[in-house]
């Protein structure tokens, strides 16, 4: 016991005084008596109890030594030890690998839970959880294990260093993994390994060639087994194409194997899952992954053109429809199109806003529309989707117009006193844009060109956008999390005994006190 | 109710120097105390024979027969003296001393009365019978007789070396009634536990024997001395009692004492015996007239 302020035990002092208001009033004396039953009986008839003076002092004297005790800040000395715990908590993929007695992450935990449970409340508590990025969390959110992330991605942090860097005399660090993914474990601190060795098969990658607008689509699929010995698996590919029965495959251990097939999608797109199956296979998370596969474009493309338009608009549309598989409709006003072709005139619309492909087209009805004869020096953008590894170099044109492309990203430009002058560009947004040339298709030799019918089609895939784009669901697999044959292991160390606080017992000094003066008040 | 160990004071010295003049002065005074004839000699209580073998004198006392006189002692010491014979009848006395240390309470001691008492009555005795048994049980030897005043202050001595004792009432008359002790029987005592004499005394008076009780009646008997605190010790058991002695409790006390007093009162007359309640005086009063009251009752 510890008293913060002694010179409270200076009541103490009154100890004589009590006793000296405790002893029976005067005169004091003591006698024998050949009486005492009589005595006894008078105090009965009387209904009266003995004096207990020295029950009543005893009483007053401890509730008098329970408050000077309070007075002088009594209280029991606290344990030194750490004062806080930060717990490096493994949340890599390989956390999800299953056991008999649950997953590695589940362990851990029921481990922390219960650990959280008996942790004296005083101690400061860190959470980091190790995985896909880092996260930490501190205080009431870290004991109650609030919204723990879900285990993924890889180790990327050294655990021993940090375990190293971390522990102070007042810091103690708890570690929990499941040893993949580490060089050595940590030798300072707490140690818990949760260990789930095992099979493991996962699919590395999925390399798609996609030929959308076409249903058609290149899938290959690279497979790993890291087996004790070469195990058979199988391949299943499963989604919005067609069906496509199991593939055998035959895993030698760490090496990858590369299957390829010919998918033919579904028109309204969705989820192509790869995975594949091993018998014994412990960790799932990694045995497939997820695609979502664009739906095909309404095949449906109308051309307009002006009077003096020649039939090169006709073409260009038929040969668009040849290349996605669509067909040429008319124009008609409310109709739905996949893609409007105009050629010359003039047509009231916003760019960007809707899938057009103008060629010399006039947006504005009060543009001013000014020939520009033979522009020279025509060159295109190496680096555009749309024109990237095209040869336009052939092009050339008899007249282009100034003021008919709106404001937008250059693709094709002409010399003009020095400075490039855009002869088309791209309107839009990755959901929907507009291509606009400055020239209509019978002022210039562009359908004529080989790369032409390509063009087209890249100009369709640009109108669509982020619509005729494969979006990729499923994380990669992450290398060092495959395989669990080789976790690093160590024996667990038990949590270090935690500082507690001084108990302060000046309340229960004075509730004892305030008993005892209760007690003596029903004492005679 | 507390209880503890009971260190009582050594018995107070009764028989001092002052006492013993005032014992000699009493005695002087030639008050005869009533004995009883003993039953050794029955057959020869009606016979004038003077037969036996002469053991040695004592003092004439009123009553005694004429026929017994020492004419020649009287010749030569001008005082009247009876031979006493062996065989021959004899009047003795026994007193019973109870050394209780229940007889320490009082102020003083009703010890002090009862020794001095039995001081006065043995003397007596001694110097008017012709015997004197004192029964003290709880002392070792529990039994001692005395004969002849010359045995005074062996009594005195005797009396003086009691120490304090507890024995159950019953062992009085057994030891009485085991010696076929002679003479009346003076009980002396606080009798404080009147059921406890009640078989005793009855032991006594089937057996024919005459009991007299002297209860030295000290101020404690009445009713509590004084008000305040008190610390009362029973120095049989040593039970303790804390009491705040008011008038209520005085009174309260008074009445229980008052019982018990008829309670003592009664057991002696359904026996058939008397009891005296002899006023106790001061520890240092050793005046003649303070004990002559003593002498009359002795003398009833």
């Amino acid at each position: 016991m510890t008293l913060s302020t002694p010179w409270g035990l200076g009541w103490l002092a009154l100890l004589p005084v009590l006793y000296w208001l405790s002893l029976p009033p005067r005169p004091r004396r003591f006698e024998f008596t050949a009486h005492f039953a009589e005595w006894q009986a008078a105090l009965a008839a009387l209904r009266r109890r003995p004096r207990q003076a020295g029950l009543r002092f005893v009483l007053l004297a401890s509730a008098l030594v329970a408050i000077a005790l309070a007075a002088a800040g009594a209280a029991v000395p606290g344990r030194p030890g750490p004062q806080r715990l930060v717990v490096l908590l493994d949340r890599s993929a390989s956390m999800l690998a299953s056991a008999p007695a649950g997953s590695a992450s589940a362990r851990a935990a029921a481990r922390l839970a219960a650990a959280f449970a008996a942790l004296p409340e005083p101690v400061e508590l860190t959470v980091l959880t190790i995985g896909d990025g880092l996260e930490r969390r501190h205080g009431a959110s870290a004991r109650h294990l609030q919204d723990l992330p879900a285990p993924a991605g890889g180790l990327d942090v050294d655990l021993a260093a940090l375990a190293a860097a971390t522990a102070t005399a007042d810091t103690a660090v708890w570690t929990l993994t499941d040893g993949q993914g580490q060089r050595g474990l940590p030798t300072v601190g707490a140690l818990t390994v949760l260990a789930a060795r095992g099979d493991n098969a996962a699919v590395l990658a999925v390399v798609v060639q996609d030929q959308w607008p076409l249903p058609t689509l290149q899938v290959a699929v690279e497979v790993v087994g890291y087996t004790a010995a070469p195990a058979a698996a199988e391949l299943l590919v499963e989604g919005s194409v067609e069906p496509v029965p199991p593939v055998p495959l035959q895993l030698a251990p760490g090496e990858v194997v590369t299957h390829t097939l010919q998918l033919v999608r579904q028109p309204a797109g969705g989820e192509l899952r790869c995975r594949v199956r091993l018998p014994g296979d412990v960790l799932a998370a990694d045995d497939g992954q997820t695609l979502w596969l664009p739906p095909l474009p309404a095949p449906r493309i109308a051309a307009r053109s002006d009077g003096e338009a020649g039939p090169f608009v006709r073409a260009a549309a038929a040969a668009l429809a040849a290349e996605v598989a669509g067909q040429v409709v008319a124009a008609g006003a409310g109709d739905d199109v996949g893609l409007l072709l105009v050629d010359g005139g003039r047509v009231l619309l916003t760019p960007g806003t809707q899938r057009v492909l103008t060629f010399g087209t006039a947006l504005r009805a009060d543009g001013e529309l000014v020939a520009w004869r033979e522009p020279r020096a025509i060159d295109w953008d190496r680096r555009s989707p749309l024109t990237a590894g095209l040869d336009l170099s052939e092009l050339r044109l008899d007249t282009a117009w100034r003021g008919v492309l709106p404001d937008g990203e250059a693709l094709l430009w002409a010399e003009h006193a020095g400075q490039r002058v855009p002869l088309a560009v791209v309107v839009g947004d990755e959901r929907c844009a507009s291509v606009h040339f400055a020239f209509r298709l019978q002022d210039g030799n562009l359908p004529l060109l080989p790369a032409f019918p390509q063009l087209l089609r890249r100009a369709f895939v640009r109108c669509y956008g982020a619509g005729a784009a494969l979006r990729v669901l499923s994380a990669p697999p992450v290398v060092g999390e495959l395989d669990l044959r080789t976790a690093a292991a160590a024996p667990d160390r038990a949590l270090p005994s935690f500082a507690t606080p001084e108990q302060d017992l000046a309340a229960w000094c004075v509730l004892a006190g305030l008993a005892l003066l209760a007690l003596r008040s029903c004492v005679r | 109710m507390k209880r503890r160990a009971v260190t009582l004071p050594p018995p107070p010295p009764a028989l001092s120097a002052p006492f013993r003049e005032l014992l000699h002065a009493l005695l002087a005074r030639g008050v005869r105390l009533r004995g009883e004839r003993t039953e050794t000699a029955r057959a020869r209580r009606t016979a004038l024979s003077q037969s036996g073998t002469f053991v040695g004198h004592r003092p004439y006392t009123r009553g005694d027969d004429l026929r017994r006189l020492d004419w020649a002692a009287y010749a030569r010491s001008g005082e009247f003296f009876l031979k006493q014979l062996e065989q021959e009848e004899r009047r003795s006395v026994t007193l019973w001393l109870d050394l209780s240390p229940r007889l320490a309470a009082g102020s003083p001691p009703r010890r002090l009365a009862a020794v001095r008492l039995a001081a006065v009555l043995g003397g007596l005795a001694l110097r008017r019978l012709d015997g004197l048994t004192v029964l003290a049980p709880g002392h070792s030897p529990p039994v001692a007789t005395f004969a002849g005043a010359a045995d005074l202050d062996g009594l005195l001595r005797w009396l003086d070396s009691l120490p304090y004792s507890i024995s159950a009432p019953d062992r009085g008359p057994e030891l009485a009634l085991q010696r076929s002790l002679p003479g009346r029987v003076h009980w002396l005592s606080d009798f404080a536990r009147p059921k406890a004499c009640e078989r005793p005394l009855l032991a006594l008076r089937r057996r024919g024997v005459k009991v007299t009780g002297w209860l030295p009646a000290i101020a404690d008997d009445r009713g509590p001395v004084a008000r305040g605190a008190l610390r009362l010790v029973d120095p049989e058991s040593g039970d303790e009692l804390m009491v705040a002695v008011d008038d209520a409790l005085a009174a309260e006390l008074e009445r229980q004492l008052a019982t018990l007093a008829r309670q003592q009162d009664r057991l002696f007359a359904q026996a058939g015996c008397r009891l005296v309640r002899w006023p106790v005086p001061a520890a240092d009063d050793l005046r003649l007239e303070a004990w002559s009251a003593m002498l009359t009752e002795a003398a009833r």
